[in-house]
C-alpha cells in the first residue's frame, strides 16, 4: 500500500510538481477567470469563481502530479498564463469592462 | 487506469491526507459542534429564543436607551441579527454633525440585549459556543495565520477528496455496501474509510470548497481588484453588491418624530414571510436621515430571497426597494448559497443534526485514513526504526484529535459551574486541558487506550452535562422541555444522545493486536 517507489520522483521533480501545481495552477486559474471576465458578464464570472476557482486550481494541482516531467508542466502552465495575460492586456484596451 | 497514474494519485492522496489530518480533524470536530453554536449559547445563558431570522426588538425603545448613553445625533447606526440569540449587534459611527462634541466623535460597537436593552462588549458576551465556532477556522491562532491555515487546509482537503475518489473510482459501485470488519486490520480500516468517505463525499466536497472560499477568498479577490478594477476596491465591493447606498447629512435637525418600528413593519408588510435581519440608520436626527431595512424571505418560502427597502424619514416615504420575490439575481443566488450550504441553517434541526452526524463521520474518515497509513506500513520489509516512528506519529495524532471529545464535554460543565466567565477562562480551560489530555494519551503509548478512554471519559462527562445544568440552574431537562425552553432542552438532550452512542461504541471496542 505505500506507493511503489518506482513511481515516485526525485526531490527536484517533487519540488517542480508541487510548485507547478500550487503556483502555476494558481496563475492559470486567476488569469483564466480574468479572461472570462472581459468577455462575459464580469460580476457573474467573479462570483462563480468563488467556487470554480478552487475546483480548477485543485484540478491543475492533480494534473501537475500526473505529468512525467515537473519542469515541463511548469512550462505549460507558464505558457498558458502568458497567453491568458496577453488576452487580458489586449482585452483591457480593445474590449474593456463597461463599469456602470 | 494506467498503473503509473493510479500510483501517483494514491501517493498524493496519502501524503496530502496525512499532512492535513490533525488540523482537518480539529476543524471538522469543532465545526460539527458549530452547527449548534446558538443552542450552546442559549444553554450557557439559560435562555431560549424563538428560532427566527427576524430581529425581535422594539427599535424605538432600544434607540431611546442608546440615545441616552451616546447622543445619536448625526451618527449612523447599524443593527443586525446574525444569530439566534437574545441580543443584536449594534454598530454606532462617529457623529458627522459639525457641532458634535469630542465624545460624540467616537464610534462604538456593542451587543444589545433585546429584552432589557443592556449592553455587552464582544468580550463580555464571549461564550463556549462562540469559542467552538471560532476554533473551527483556527481564529485563536493569531491573525492572519490561523485563518490562512484553515483556508489552505480546506483547499488541500479538496485535493485529498478528488484524488481519493479517483483512486477508488473502479470500486465505487462494487464496494459501496462492503464492510469487512472481521478480516485483517487493514481491510477493516480501508472499508470504513472508503464507505464513509463515499457517503460523505457530497457533504465533504461542499465544505472543502465553501471552507476554502470563506478563509482564503483574498487570493482570488486581490488579483481581480488589481487587474480588472485597477485597484479600485470600493468599485469592486459596489459591483458585487457588498456596499450600501450612502447619503450625505444636510446638517439641519429633523423635527418630525423618528419611528423605526413603523419602517420595519412597513417593510414586513410589503412581502409575505419576509424577515428583517438588518436595519441601518443613516444620519440620525438629520433632515436627510434615511432608514435602510434589509432582510430575506423565509428559507421555506424561497431559498434566495434577499430584499431591501430604503425610507426617507423627513417625508416618511419609500425611496427604493429590492423585491425579494421577483428581483433575485444569479449574484444573490451564489452569495446566498455559499452561506446556506456551509451553515446548514435552511432546513431546521433535522438538517443540522444530519450535518453534525456527517461532520463526525468525516472525523472518522480522517482517523481511519491515519490508521490505514499506519497499518499498511506495519510490514516486515519496513525497517523497525521507521515502524516505530510511524507508530509514534499515529499515537500523537490520535492523542491530539481524540482528546477533543472529553475536553469539549468538560468545558460545557466548566462554563456552567464557573459562569459567567469570559474569553480568558474559556481559552485557558480548553487549551490547557486539551494539552494535558494530549500529553497523557501520548505517554500511554497505546492507540487502543486512547480510543477507548477518550470515548469513555467523553461519554461519562456527556451524561454529567445535563445533571450539572439541572443542579446549577434548576432548569432540569424535563422542566425546559415542559416550559418550551427549546435551546436549553436541546443541548441537554443532545449530550445524553451523544453520550449513549459513544458509550455503546466504547463497549463494542475489542482490543485488537495493538
Amino acid at each position: 500500500m505505500p506507493a511503489n517507489p518506482q513511481y515516485l520522483s526525485s526531490n527536484w521533480q517533487r519540488f517542480a510538481k508541487i510548485s507547478a501545481g500550487f503556483l502555476g495552477g494558481y496563475f492559470v486559474t486567476i488569469t483564466f477567470h480574468m479572461v472570462l471576465s472581459y468577455w462575459l458578464n464580469h460580476v457573474n464570472v467573479i462570483i462563480t469563481s468563488t467556487f470554480t476557482g478552487y475546483i480548477l486550481w485543485v484540478g491543475l494541482m492533480i494534473i501537475a502530479f500526473l505529468a512525467k516531467n515537473g519542469w515541463k508542466i511548469w512550462g505549460i502552465y507558464l505558457l498558458i498564463t502568458l497567453l491568458f495575460s496577453a488576452i487580458i492586456y489586449f482585452s483591457k484596451i480593445y474590449h474593456p469592462i463597461l463599469f456602470s | 487506469m494506467k498503473n503509473r497514474i493510479y500510483n501517483v494519485l494514491f501517493h498524493t492522496h496519502t501524503v496530502s491526507g496525512i499532512v492535513i489530518s490533525v488540523v482537518l480533524y480539529i476543524i471538522f470536530f469543532a465545526g460539527s459542534f458549530s452547527f449548534f453554536r446558538d443552542e450552546i449559547i442559549g444553554w450557557e445563558n439559560n435562555q431560549s429564543v424563538e428560532i427566527t431570522n427576524q430581529i425581535q426588538l422594539n427599535f424605538n425603545a432600544a434607540l431611546d436607551t442608546l440615545n441616552a448613553t451616546y447622543d445619536l445625533h448625526g451618527r449612523d447606526i447599524d443593527i443586525s441579527k446574525n444569530h439566534m440569540e437574545q441580543q443584536v449587534r449594534v454598530s454606532i459611527s462617529a457623529s458627522k454633525d459639525t457641532l458634535a462634541t469630542e465624545e460624540a466623535k467616537t464610534s462604538h460597537f456593542l451587543y444589545l440585549d433585546t429584552k432589557d436593552y443592556s449592553e455587552k462588549t464582544y468580550l463580555e458576551s464571549y461564550s463556549l459556543g462562540e469559542f467552538l465556532y471560532r476554533l473551527h477556522f483556527l481564529a485563536q491562532i493569531p491573525y492572519p495565520f490561523g485563518y490562512y491555515l484553515a483556508g489552505f487546509i480546506a483547499l488541500f482537503f479538496l485535493f485529498a477528496i478528488i484524488t481519493g475518489v479517483l483512486v477508488h473510482w473502479k470500486k465505487i459501485v462494487t464496494n459501496f455496501f462492503l464492510f469487512r470488519p472481521l478480516k485483517k486490520l487493514k481491510t477493516l480500516w480501508t472499508d470504513a474509510h472508503t464507505a464513509l468517505g463515499m457517503l460523505g463525499l457530497p457533504f465533504q466536497f461542499i465544505y472543502a470548497v465553501t471552507g476554502a472560499f470563506f478563509m482564503i477568498k483574498l487570493v482570488l479577490v486581490a488579483p481581480t481588484v488589481m487587474v480588472l478594477y485597477d485597484g479600485d476596491q470600493a468599485k469592486f465591493y459596489e459591483d458585487l453588491e457588498y456596499s450600501r447606498p450612502t447619503f450625505e447629512p444636510e446638517h439641519n435637525t429633523l423635527t418630525s418624530k423618528i419611528d423605526i418600528n413603523y419602517y420595519v413593519e412597513q417593510t414586513k408588510n410589503l412581502w409575505d414571510d419576509f424577515n428583517v435581519t438588518e436595519v441601518h440608520l443613516v444620519n440620525y436626527g438629520d433632515t436627510n436621515m434615511h432608514v435602510l431595512v434589509n432582510g430575506s424571505l423565509d428559507f421555506k418560502t424561497k431559498f434566495t430571497g434577499t430584499g431591501a427597502a430604503i425610507y426617507k424619514v423627513s417625508s416618511n416615504s419609500l425611496v427604493s426597494k429590492k423585491d425579494p420575490i421577483k428581483n433575485t439575481s444569479y449574484l444573490d443566488g451564489v452569495k446566498n448559497t455559499l452561506y446556506r450550504l456551509h451553515f446548514g441553517d435552511y432546513g431546521g434541526y433535522a438538517l443540522k443534526i444530519i450535518s453534525f452526524a456527517l461532520g463526525l463521520i468525516s472525523c472518522f474518515v480522517i482517523i481511519s485514513g491515519v490508521m490505514i497509513w499506519l497499518v499498511a506500513r506495519d510490514k516486515k520489509n519496513i525497517p523497525e526504526k521507521k515502524r516505530r516512528f510511524n507508530k509514534r506519529v499515529a499515537i500523537v495524532y490520535f492523542a491530539i484529535s481524540l482528546s477533543m471529545y472529553p475536553i469539549t464535554a468538560l468545558s460545557f460543565i466548566a462554563v456552567k459551574i464557573f459562569q459567567p466567565e469570559g474569553q480568558l477562562f474559556i481559552y485557558s480551560f480548553y487549551f490547557i486541558g486539551w494539552l494535558l489530555l494530549a500529553i497523557f494519551f501520548t505517554i500511554k503509548k497505546s492507540l487502543y487506550f486512547t480510543n477507548k478512554y477518550t470515548l469513555l471519559s467523553g461519554s461519562i462527562l456527556g451524561f454529567l452535562i445535563p445533571i450539572v445544568n439541572g443542579v446549577v440552574t434548576k432548569n432540569w431537562i424535563w422542566k425546559s422541555l415542559y416550559n418550551g425552553d427549546f435551546q436549553v432542552f436541546f443541548i441537554d438532550a443532545f449530550w445524553i444522545t451523544l453520550a449513549v452512542i459513544t458509550l455503546w461504541i466504547t463497549f463494542k471496542l475489542k482490543r485488537k493486536t495493538d
